[in-house]
């Protein structure tokens, strides 16, 4: 690894960046690139942050290490004071809740995310649920969507995709669903899913709610993203490339996740994937 | 039955251990995020009916075998809920309420799966609502660390959904990891539940196994990993790898702490406490 930062960094300091300062976030469980991330964004970008840890509920805390689960005492260390359940998604209720974190075994066009059941009338595969995703889809004020699964290899010769044009089952709302509602119709207030963060790209939603690509990574094409994409998504007319995390962020990562949890979001085969040495990157 | 606890922590085992003993089954299970005490009760085909909002292990060992296999084949009927939604259920039947409204979960496919759920208009703006049942739980199961001889609970850490539990349901069976005096458990901090919410307790030490019960233990990473390895193999697989050792040959709980390494386990999984390094060195992969 040495000076040589990883996929999973990368998608954990673009993950940070997705977060406005003086906001209230959450994380869920099960999304340790996302709990870094939030603990990422408040040393580095977002110092007022007030975070608040998945599970746990505890406010603002200091774990020494990420445990591979989330309601452990560990992810508790340090916290300031404690929510309960209800505090948490009473907040979210009345639109205090500033960004959350969503993810699906499948995210459509509009930003729906599914991770209840995939086939659409009949069950082919039963997915664990979405905790309080659905709830969370509707109030928060902003919402990042992100897979670390977004490249999808064929199995003989079939792909499953992970970006699809239309979710099987709507556990989280997007900016529309299948029969056409919309978020303003059904009085939500907040903005919708804002970005989506893949190890393939940085995409956002166009003005209609549709998905479309905004940046790439140092190691990844447009061609990468129409292959593993169901649809085709729209394009911004400049395509950017991000830049690596600075080696201030990579310490922060390093020295809160010695057991490498985040690596277990990626694919198998880009958990070793290495990017290339920051050049003490800017921050944006 | 609701369920205390959440994913691998303080989740009620050893009473889940001997509901299935018991061969009891049909039961509709309702929580909000889970993981080993659903899917080995799914295991022991015990559930007919589940409403939980997730069933799973995380990123770590991903899916519960024995949970999708039972939603995919039709013997668990699949009526998944969301946290904030039974958080709202139980306020209303704590509450005494016919219903309660709910600012989400429309235009979401849980409003299409649930016909209970309604949309009304609010008498004051005029605008559309939806309206959620209230739940009552037949019977709660909860593992605490601390009860006094009153029944008075005492969770250290994140409560989860316990205490709506406790209140919203008809019978609470807790088991604990010491029973206490009530000075006692005052002097440690106080009561979060109280007893008369409470029906009956029991002690059982280390009775959260394999998921932690702090500041007594931590997680058992290492004996969950050998679950999932039998949980993979099929469901008769698991029936005679995992169920047969570990539930359905022990008679008693104390046999179950025999078989799962005795003093051995408990030691290795209270070295938490010594250090950040001991604390770690349990969640490392043994490959």
């Amino acid at each position: 690894m040495g000076k040589n930062c990883t996929l999973g960094e990368l998608l954990i300091d673009q993950l940070a960046r997705t977060v406005e300062d003086d906001t209230l976030v959450f994380h869920g469980f099960g999304s340790p690139l996302v709990q870094i991330a939030l603990h990422v964004a408040k040393r580095v970008y977002t110092p007022n942050l007030v975070l608040v840890a998945g599970a746990t509920y505890g406010v603002n805390p200091d774990p020494p290490f990420i445990a591979p689960t989330t309601n452990d005492w560990v992810h508790d260390r340090n916290s300031e004071c404690h929510l309960s359940i209800g505090e948490l998604f009473d907040l979210s209720a009345s639109g205090r809740l500033g960004r959350m974190f969503l993810s699906g075994l499948q995210i459509d066009r509009w930003g729906n995310t599914n991770v209840t059941q995939l086939g659409r009338k009949t069950l082919k595969l039963k997915l664990p649920g979405g905790g309080g995703a659905c709830n969370l889809s509707c109030n928060a004020k902003n919402i990042t969507l992100w897979t670390a699964a977004h490249r999808s290899e064929p199995v003989k010769g079939k792909r499953r995709y992970r970006i699809v044009s239309q979710c099987d089952y709507v556990t989280g709302f997007g900016h529309k669903n299948a029969d056409g509602i919309t978020r303003r119709q059904l009085g939500y207030p907040g903005n919708g899913p804002q970005c989506l963060v893949t190890d393939l790209g940085v995409f956002d939603f166009d003005q209609d709610g549709h998905l479309q690509l905004n940046a790439l990574y140092p190691h990844t094409t447009v061609d990468d993203v129409l292959e593993n994409t169901e649809f085709e998504p729209r394009m911004k007319k400049e395509i950017k490339t991000v830049s690596l995390p600075s080696l201030e962020v990579l310490s922060i990562i390093r020295k809160l996740d010695p057991l490498r949890i985040h690596e277990k979001e990626l694919l198998p085969g880009d958990r070793s994937l290495t990017l290339g040495e920051p050049k003490n990157a800017a921050i944006c | 039955m609701a369920v205390g606890g959440g994913l691998s922590s303080r989740e009620p085992m050893a009473l889940i251990r001997s509901i299935i003993r018991n061969r009891v089954n049909g039961l509709t299970v309702v929580g909000s995020a889970h993981g080993i005490d659903i899917d080995l009760l799914c295991g022991a085909n015990a559930v007919s009916a589940s409403q939980e909002s997730y069933v799973g292990f995380e990123q770590d060992f991903g899916m519960a075998q024995n949970y999708r296999r039972g939603c995919e084949s039709g013997e668990i009927e699949i009526q998944d809920n969301c946290c904030y939604t039974l958080v709202q259920q139980l306020r209303a039947s704590i509450q005494g309420l016919p219903f309660m409204p709910i600012q989400s979960v429309r235009g979401t496919d849980f409003e299409k799966n649930h016909p209970s759920y309604k949309t009304i208009q609010s008498p004051y703006s005029g605008e559309d609502i939806l309206v959620v049942p209230p739940l009552t739980p037949d019977v709660a199961i909860i593992h605490a660390q601390y009860a006094d001889l009153q029944g008075n609970l005492r969770i250290e850490g994140p409560p989860v959904v316990d205490l709506l539990f406790a209140q919203a349901s008809r019978t609470v069976l807790a088991t604990v990891e010491k029973i206490v005096t009530n000075e006692e458990l005052k002097r440690l901090g106080g009561v979060n539940i109280p007893y008369f919410y409470v029906s009956y307790i029991a002690e059982a030490p280390m009775g959260a196994h394999p998921t932690a019960c702090y500041p007594f233990y931590a997680y058992d990473r290492e004996h969950t990993e050998l679950y999932m390895s039998a949980a993979k193999e099929g469901s008769t697989a698991f029936k005679k790898k995992y169920l047969k050792d570990f539930v359905y040959e022990c008679e008693s709980h104390e046999e179950y702490l025999h078989r799962i390494g005795g003093e051995d386990t408990r030691v290795r999984l209270s070295s938490w406490k010594e250090s950040t390094d001991a604390w770690m060195e349990l969640y490392k992969e043994s490959t």
